[in-house]
């Protein structure tokens, strides 16, 4: 692995896991109002709301702290990646019906629009590509 | 940039993510284990938020509350608002609802401001999940300075499903 791609694979696992990290503290400080952000998007029944506003902060902020302690980095960034996904399709149905609510993407106090959580999504979801398959030119290397 | 996979080992990564996926959701569930109880036993009903922790150009949402919800809201004096149009409320609306359609919202929440206290509880209902008026009149009351309001998202179809008590001409 040659240098360039030892600080690529690091600035973006450094960087997807702090977002997720950072992202998942601010949503679970504040959980009942999480639920109301999910709840705006009108697509899950009121009581998953709650159960996705009190579980999904934690899977975020382990899998963020796992990627910046470089730790289980593909499982990690996987993981992140298909709730990335997820989160582009309930974005995508959001802007198809024309709501123009705040994305809630960090926490309560974020007034993102749909279309730029869109676009942060996306970049995410390119990031967890990178950070997953530099780390397989680690493991490739070391053989392990 | 040597782009080959040993895909022999997705299944331990695929695991390992589902284990990821495990412990956080159990994390959570055990950190907000009294809520996740509440929730069980119908008692999750929208926050009170005080006027001054609200930062300004923040929109405040109202929050979903279930049938079970609704029914011991109602016996503890929160207050029922039919968002739909007055001829569909003159048909039919849950027994002790106020007809409150959100066309007329500008002109009644004044009134209804004089009337109550802003830290009385309102639950809003219409039509059904499908509805989305429900929703958009709470917004508006919450936008107006009540702090506790909520969505019965079932609205008059669930109720009625239910067999709970309908008033009206129908």
């Amino acid at each position: 692995m040659k240098t360039w791609q030892q600080w690529a694979y690091h600035g973006c696992r450094l960087g997807l896991g702090g977002l997720f990290l950072y992202a998942g503290l601010l949503k679970a400080d504040d959980v009942p109002a999480f639920a109301g952000q999910i709840a705006a998007y009108r697509l899950l029944p009121y009581q998953v709301n709650y159960l996705l506003a009190a579980t999904l902060p934690y899977v975020e902020i382990l899998a963020g702290g796992l990627l910046l302690a470089n730790r289980h980095i593909r499982p990690a960034s996987l993981l992140l990646a298909a709730m990335t996904l997820v989160f582009i399709v309930a974005l995508l149905s959001v802007i198809a019906r024309g709501f123009e609510i705040d994305c809630g993407c960090f926490g309560p106090h974020d007034s993102s629009t749909p279309q730029q959580a869109l676009l942060r999504d996306l970049g995410l979801l390119v990031l967890a590509h990178f950070t997953f398959h530099l780390r397989n030119q680690c493991v490739a290397r070391k053989g392990v | 940039m040597n782009n080959h996979f040993d895909f022999s080992e997705m299944p331990r990564i695929l695991l390992e993510a589902v284990l990821i996926l495990s412990l956080g959701i159990t994390v959570g569930l055990a950190v907000n284990h009294r809520l996740v109880t509440d929730l069980l036993e119908g008692n999750v009903v929208a926050p009170q938020v005080a006027t001054d922790a609200v930062p300004a150009g923040i929109e405040l949402l109202p929050l979903p509350v279930d049938i079970a919800t609704v029914q011991s809201a109602l016996t503890s004096g929160s207050v029922l608002l039919d968002a739909r149009i007055s001829e569909l409320f003159n048909e039919e609306h849950i027994s002790g609802a106020r007809s409150f359609p959100l066309d007329e919202a500008d002109t009644l929440i004044p009134a209804l401001m004089e009337e109550l206290p802003p830290e009385a509880s309102l639950i809003t209902y219409c039509n059904g999940y499908g509805c989305p008026d429900s929703y958009a009149l709470g917004v508006k009351l919450l936008a107006a300075g009540f702090r506790n309001v909520a969505v019965f998202e079932g609205g008059i179809p669930e109720w009625r499903d239910a067999g709970l008590p309908i008033e009206g001409e129908k």
